[in-house]
């Protein structure tokens, strides 16, 4: 009933002509920031940036004197369009039954119509990773999305972006009271390991036998899924926190040869060197999050993504994944992660460009730079502060509406209280 | 003789005089004619009519800890011993059969204070109950798992309590069952008498004293209700029954005291006056009446040191004969143990060699755990040397007859005394269980229970052994005694085949388990003739030897050859076959002794582990911070919260923990801790209004609708390391509340975050007590499905939630009326004092203010109205995302919103959830404050408080109020905390920068004027933890090669190792894995890793 009511959101109308945004701070993100510039948008993409900019006969001149425009915000994991309303079974899509469905798809699952998306872009969010969950191994393939469209295909920007395996618990309970002994504990975390090398071991089986045997072989639907990732071709996103779940996906990484992201990553800070070796990248997800030891200092998580940049391992910040309810957040998980020791550049970079680099997309988002997609927020300052208000928001060049359910409630409750002081 | 004036610090020091006595007297019991008692069981064939009479002649004999007659006589007749002294002042009685045990010692029977013998398997504790603490993935430690409650194995009384786990009519005595098997093990170990200890159930029944002959329960029964004895045990989800939680549980502890107190009272006031009309019948509570009285001791199991301080508090409300049961650390408490003197039994199941000898196990160990290894045989010592009385039990060893001695000797060798060590087998136990009079001593008239061992049982390095046990004057020998040491050389006559003539047996050097834990009686031997190892098996006196065939018939031979021997003092006798079959005869003399293995040089006992730090392990603190007399901040930007408003450049200068002036170029008082804080800001500590941290073993008590008689303050867990873990984030005072499971929950607890103080310390003093209250999907439960045959509970619909709270406080009404009627003399009988309507009553008064847990306006209208009814205080709404719905009927109500900034989507009853709700409350003159509900979030509410200003515009210093000034209005602490003003307490935080900006970090937090956090002290306690850690770890890596490299058990696999492999479970199996995880979750042990618990918005599991 939930999934399928719509939110009161009209998608933008790509316009026929120009638009030029005039005198604004541009923080390009991939260099300087630029006072005083204008930004041409044209055809969807970022035109043309300079000061002064001659505009175009038939374009729209927005003046944004005293504003600043950043790229749209990427939250590069999260439910997006998958769900709805956590406890309310009927609008949730994010996780199928059974542990492997490399061949389960975000994309025509996503909800166009989800309140979840109005409300995330008023803070600039205009492009999200829709990631599937898993209770068990391999969970499908994620979708990355624009924030604005009436159908799940208007949303696509890229249709599957990468295959996650969300890797087995290996936490080890050792208290002698403990209610599973340590070697069923053991016994167990070494099964689910090999129940993810079994599954990729038979895709390479039908990979070979469909290459080379000449006659048609039987589709088996998860394995076909997976060939794209077999060939290289699309990469594997292993979701890890712990530092032994993350030594263990490296090493099976290295073994099955495959291109590996972490996302989660919570303890990547422990694994750092491992992975800077490795040239493995982590979507840290998310920065405000509890450490999972009561030794870890007190401010473990939120020095994670410093301690990664220190390191030289290349890496983003995102939203916990699941609800997208607080999806608007994402900026505060990169302000947190700058307090505690990434430079505050960095922390815009890791929900922006780093985000976009990952994600298969450096080429068309994540930056202010001519040719890109013109995805783009005005704000009356940084992003990263909380008061900070995102006045305008452009996605492909169309100005999307910023108002959603909860603008809604309140002007709609503002003429209550109006009512009442008559 | 020993001095004992030295020893007045000794458990055995309430008996020194005694002890001197004992040591120096003849004892003679009075020579009355005795028969034999006619057993009523007729006895089939002949009597045993041997005499009854034994005397035990030229032993030293302890009569009682630091008591020794050196060369003495003990005499036993008819079971009871009869006299005891120095051998030139005892007469050996003419009929008496004589046992000359020159060389040996004779102690006292052992008593062990907490047996399962003779228990019925129904009435035995459930294997895994002992509770275990965090370390990595340890909140399964499984101190709270549900069990089955004794009353559905076997209802104890007719006429009894309504909860099944309250069963203290439950008299073991009547239900004991023949178990000759476990006496025996006992008396193995030196026990001649146990305490029979019912393990199931809160009030689990009473116990009973037993002698360890083996014999059925009629002759081995010898005292019938001993204790009672109470464990703080809750429900599960397949009982579903009250209580769920601890604080439930401590709740139906009180009510049931409470009750036993009234019907005590009730019977006396009908016994005056039988015309009046009669008070209910109840045998739980009948049975209660010794105790409530002190007539006889209540045990109470300690699950953990929180656990201890918790039953000493009941015992003190309720004036009990108190004795602990404790789990291992009681050390971390010795000082409250001792200040109450609080009697405690303590086990001997010291933990396993941590196993760290790879960085992948090492991180599942934690430093409390590395501590506890090391600090745990030590327990004992440190308890005694504070003057606690320590009695061990065997309760909880896997394999006493290895563990048991093996644990006494180490606890001496960690700096328990000898005589302690002795009295905590013997008369500790005795006495704190009150059977001194029977048992624990030797002295005429006490019961004929005696052990005779090979030397001084409680030294360090001891190996001597006992070889008989007397129980009830029947002689026992132990396998001990029929064990033969073969090892030596021997020279062999070999009659009927040719060999070399030398045998030697030896100890294998490394070849058993090494370690505190391994076994005393040292590795296997080995056998070796003419240079060449034979196997050697040996089984009491047997001897099986098999040798290759060479060296009996030369280098060409094949084959095995095959000798038996028995071993009678220094001689063997034994025949042979050779391959061939041909048979031959050898006898072997004994002609060397074997080799003592050079005892290892005594090792220092250094102790690594912190001890005067409290919580264990990483982040503890010796002792609160210290108190400044004053303490000047000089130049920050000042957010007062207060009238004064920001000030830049500001001075705060504290005094004795308060706040004295705020102002400019303040002047430093001689002495004064000064702060440079230019550049930094300054705040009053923050308040979070909804916190579920720091509480121990469920938030919720959703086992019924309405719980308001559970307390949050009962159950205070002040080793979370959330509270550290949120002081780095600038929170200064949290209102731990109930759980949101049921319409009417429990009472909260205000609480500042002084890490490092014990729980009562943690108290808000003077804060206005309050409960929490919750409407919606949560309490009528529909958020989740029960598992089949889970009770449907009321209510299930809103319209239910307003009945049942209305029901509540007419009942309440009643029961006020119902008091006063009494004591105007117009009730006969005494009112029976019912605490969950006294906290609803309080409710009515305002004596107790309202925080109700609450989303839809449509029920927080209700509730309105309900409160203007009833003319409640509301306190809060909590959550309150519809609140801008009804904001101006709230400010009507005068209640406070306490709302999550932001939070919307998880459940249907949030779907209208909005940003602007806290900004919409704050116009419309509501008092509104941010929450987190969460261990995280409670760790940066300051920058929660800046989305008042980015949704609804609220001015940046009223919208950091929302953490700091109206959360302490609304807590009705706002006189002492909230702003910094002049007087108000010295709460405050220093940041980096804005409060409000992302950016910022919290650098110092303090409290009461002292400093509990900052960025430096953070960095040296990490830095200790880190030393300290790895110091332990190399202490333990010695133990754990000795064990790998001795091939001895490992230790990880100690149970179970051999479990057949887990299949994949069927998915409703698993459903109900994951419920049971999530409830072990809730009920988390302490010293857990910090995750969070339930919180309200997850949905309530009961």
């Amino acid at each position: 009933m939930l999934a399928a009511r719509a939110s009161d959101s009209i998608p933008a109308v790509r316009p026929g002509k120009p638009l030029l945004l005039r005198g604004a701070t541009v923080h390009t993100v991939s260099g300087a920031d630029l006072p005083a510039t204008d930004v041409l948008l044209r055809d969807g993409k970022i035109a043309a940036l300079g000061q002064k900019l001659a505009a175009p006969k038939d374009a729209q001149v927005v003046d944004v004197t005293g504003r600043h425009v950043y790229p749209g915000l990427i939250s590069a994991c999260t439910g997006m369009g998958l769900t709805e309303i956590s406890s309310v079974s009927g609008s949730v899509d994010l996780a199928e039954t059974g542990t492997l469905n490399p061949n389960a798809r975000a994309q025509p699952a996503l909800n166009p119509d989800s309140d979840h998306i109005p409300v995330s872009r008023a803070n600039g969010i205009l492009t999200a990773l829709s990631v599937p969950v898993s209770t068990g191994l391999i969970a499908g393939t994620s979708t990355l999305i624009r924030m604005d469209g009436w159908t799940w295909e208007d949303l696509t920007l890229r249709a599957a972006v990468a295959l996650h395996v969300y890797w087995p618990a290996m936490a080890v309970n050792r208290d002698p009271n403990a209610a599973r002994p340590v070697a069923e504990q053991e016994r167990t975390i070494a099964e689910n390991i090999k129940r993810l090398r079994e599954a990729f071991a038979s895709a390479r089986a039908y990979l070979k036998a469909k290459e080379g045997a000449g006659k048609p072989v039987e589709l088996d639907s998860r394995w076909e899924a997976m060939i794209p990732v077999l060939r290289g071709e699309r990469p594997v996103f292993v979701h890890a926190d712990e530092q032994k779940q993350i030594e263990a996906a490296v090493a099976w990484a290295r073994a099955e040869k495959l291109k590996i992201t972490l996302v989660g990553g919570t303890e990547a800070w422990k694994s750092a060197d491992l992975l800077k070796a490795n040239d493995i990248a982590v979507i840290v997800s998310p920065v405000l999050t509890l450490p999972l030891r009561r030794e870890d200092p007190y401010d473990a998580s939120y020095a994670n993504p410093g301690k990664l940049f220190a390191a030289g391992v290349r890496f983003c910040i995102a939203n916990d994944g699941g609800s997208p309810m607080a999806d608007r957040n994402l900026p505060y998980q990169a302000g947190k992660a700058a307090a505690y020791g990434l430079p505050p550049a960095e922390a815009l970079k890791a929900i922006t460009l780093y985000p976009a680099q990952l994600l298969g997309a450096g080429a068309e988002l994540g930056s202010i730079e001519v040719g890109k997609r013109a995805t783009l927020i005005v704000t009356d300052g940084d992003p990263l502060e909380i008061p900070t208000r995102v006045e305008q928001a452009y996605i492909d060049g169309a100005r999307i509406d910023l108002s959603s359910r909860h603008t809604r409630l309140y002007e709609k409750y503002q003429k209550k209280y109006e009512q009442l002081k008559k | 003789m020993p001095n004992f004036t030295d020893r007045s610090a000794s458990p055995g020091a309430a008996r020194p005089l005694a002890a001197v006595w004992f040591a120096h007297m003849v004892f003679l019991a009075a020579p009355w004619a005795v028969h034999a008692q006619l057993p009523t069981a007729p006895v089939e064939g002949l009597r045993d009519a041997s005499p009854r009479v034994h005397a035990i002649t030229g032993a030293r004999i302890v009569t009682a800890p630091g008591a020794a007659i050196e060369r003495g006589t003990v005499v036993l007749r008819d079971g009871l011993i009869a006299a005891v002294g120095p051998e030139a002042d005892v007469n050996v009685p003419a009929d008496a059969r004589v046992w000359p045990a020159e060389g040996k010692t004779i102690y006292a029977g052992l008593v062990e204070p907490l047996a399962e013998v003779h228990l019925p398997a129904a009435l035995k504790a459930p294997a895994t109950a002992t509770p275990g603490e965090g370390g990595r993935g340890g909140r399964g430690g499984r101190g709270a798992a549900p069990t089955t409650p004794t009353e559905t194995i076997a209802p104890a009384a007719a006429a009894r309590s309504w909860n099944a786990r309250v069963t203290p009519e439950r008299d073991v005595a009547k239900v004991l069952v023949a178990d000759d098997r476990g006496a025996t093990a006992l008396r193995e170990l030196g026990f001649a008498s146990a305490v029979v200890t019912p393990g199931r159930g809160i009030f689990r029944g009473e116990s009973a004293l037993v002698s360890l002959s083996g014999r059925a329960p009629n002759a081995t029964l010898v005292r019938a209700r001993v204790a009672q004895h109470v464990a703080f045990e809750v429900g599960g989800f397949r009982d579903g029954g009250y209580p769920g939680s601890l604080m439930g549980c401590i709740a139906l502890i009180r009510q049931t005291m409470l009750d036993a107190q009234w019907l005590r009272a009730a019977l006396d006031a009908h016994g005056k006056n039988p015309a009046i009309e009669r008070p209910e019948e109840n045998a739980s509570l009948h049975a209660l009446f010794d105790y409530v009285t002190a007539a006889k001791p209540v045990v109470m199991d300690a699950a953990d040191e929180l656990d201890l301080l918790r039953a000493q508090k009941i015992a003190g409300e309720f004036k009990l004969k108190l004795v602990l049961r404790g789990r291992g650390t009681e050390y971390r408490m010795a000082a409250a143990l001792a200040a109450k003197k609080t009697p405690v039994i303590v086990p001997l199941n010291f933990p396993a060699v941590p196993e760290v000898e790879t960085p992948e196990k090492a991180a599942d160990v934690s430093l409390a755990t590395l501590q506890h290894w090391e600090l745990a045989p030590a327990n004992a010592g440190r308890l005694a040397a504070k003057g606690v009385a320590v009695a061990f039990t065997t309760a909880g060893l896997r394999t006493p007859d290895s563990q048991f001695w093996p644990a006494v000797r180490l606890a001496i060798k960690r700096g328990l005394a000898p005589e302690a060590a002795l009295a905590a087998v013997t008369t500790a136990p005795a006495q704190m269980l009150g059977v001194a009079d029977l048992v624990g001593t030797l002295a005429p008239g006490r019961l004929g229970h005696l052990i005779v061992a090979t030397g001084d049982l409680f030294a360090a390095d001891s190996t001597a052994e006992i070889t008989d046990v007397w129980v009830d004057g029947i002689h026992f020998e132990t396998e001990a005694a029929q064990k033969v040491d073969a090892r030596g050389t021997w020279t062999v006559a070999w009659r009927g085949a040719t060999a070399p003539d030398e045998l030697r047996i030896e100890s294998r050097p490394g070849g058993g388990p090494t370690g505190p834990t391994a076994p005393a009686t040292g590795g296997r031997p080995r056998a070796r003739l003419g240079g060449k190892d034979l196997t050697l098996a040996q089984s009491r006196n047997q001897l099986t030897l098999l040798a290759p065939a060479d060296v009996f018939q030369g280098a060409d031979a094949k084959g095995t050859v095959r000798l038996a021997g028995t071993v009678t003092g220094g001689m063997i006798e034994g025949t042979g076959l050779l391959p061939d079959g041909t048979a031959f005869r050898w006898s072997a003399e004994r002609t060397a002794a074997a080799e003592k293995p050079a005892a290892p040089a005594p090792r220092e006992e250094k102790f690594l582990a912190t001890t005067d730090a409290w919580p264990a392990g990483a982040y503890g603190r010796k002792g609160i911070p210290a108190q400044p007399g004053w303490v000047l901040v000089k130049n920050a930007t000042i957010w007062t919260s207060g009238p004064a408003g920001r000030i830049a450049g500001g001075d705060l200068l504290v005094h004795a923990g308060r706040i004295e002036r705020i102002g400019k170029n303040l002047a430093a008082p001689a002495g004064a801790v000064v702060i440079d804080a230019t550049g930094r800001h300054l705040t009053a500590g923050l308040i979070d209004c909804h916190s579920h941290t720091a509480i121990s073993r469920g938030v919720n008590e959703g086992t019924s609708a309405v719980s308001v008689e559970v307390r949050v303050g009962d159950v205070l867990d002040a080793t979370d390391v959330g509270i550290y873990r949120q002081l780095g984030g600038g929170l200064t005072v949290a209102n731990l509340l109930h759980g949101s499971a049921n319409p009417m929950g429990g009472q909260n607890q205000v609480i500042k975050l002084r890490w490092g103080a014990p729980p009562e310390e943690l108290k808000f003093a003077g804060a206005k007590p309050g409960v929490k209250f919750a409407l919606g999907e949560n309490v009528k439960r529909s958020n989740f499905t029960p598992p089949a045959g889970t009770p449907v509970r009321y209510p299930q619909t809103r319209m239910g939630v307003e009945q049942i709270m209305a029901d509540t406080f007419a009942q309440a009404r009643d029961y006020e009326r119902a008091g006063r009627e009494f004591k105007d003399g117009r009730a006969p009988l005494p009112p029976r004092r019912n605490l969950r309507l006294e906290a609803a009553l309080e409710i009515l008064k305002g004596e107790r203010v309202v925080h109700i847990h609450s989303y839809r306006q449509d029920e927080v209208l209700m509730f309105i109205r309900l409160a203007q009814r009833e003319k409640l205080t509301v306190a809060t709404f909590q959550h309150i995302l519809e609140g801008y719905k009804v904001a101006d009927e709230m400010a009507k109500l005068g209640a406070g919103g306490s709302a999550f900034s932001d939070w919307w989507a998880y459940k249907y009853e949030v779907a209208d959830a909005i940003p602007h709700g806290g900004a919409m409350m704050r116009a419309a003159g509501v008092v509104v404050s941010y929450n987190s509900d969460n261990n995280e979030l409670a760790r940066r509410l300051n920058t929660e408080a800046a989305k008042a200003v980015k949704y609804g515009g609220v001015p940046e210093d009223e919208a950091l109020k929302f953490v700091t000034l109206n959360p302490a209005k609304q807590l009705r602490i706002d006189d002492r905390v909230g702003s910094l003003e002049p007087g108000k307490d010295a709460d405050f935080v220093i940041w980096s920068g804005s409060p409000l900006s992302t950016y910022t970090r919290a650098e110092q937090t303090w409290i009461d004027g002292r400093r509990y956090f900052s960025l430096e002290d953070d960095a040296a306690l990490r830095a200790a933890a880190t030393t300290e850690r790895e110091a332990l770890a190399q202490k333990a890596l010695a133990e754990r090669m000795r064990t790998l490299a001795g091939g001895g058990p490992a230790t990880g696999a100690r149970r179970g190792g051999d479990a057949p492999a887990a299949a994949e479970p069927p998915a409703v199996l698993r459903l109900l894995e994951a419920i049971e995880a999530r409830h072990a979750r809730e009920h988390q042990s302490i010293y857990h890793d910090g995750a969070d618990a339930l919180n309200c918005t997850t949905h309530a599991l009961q």
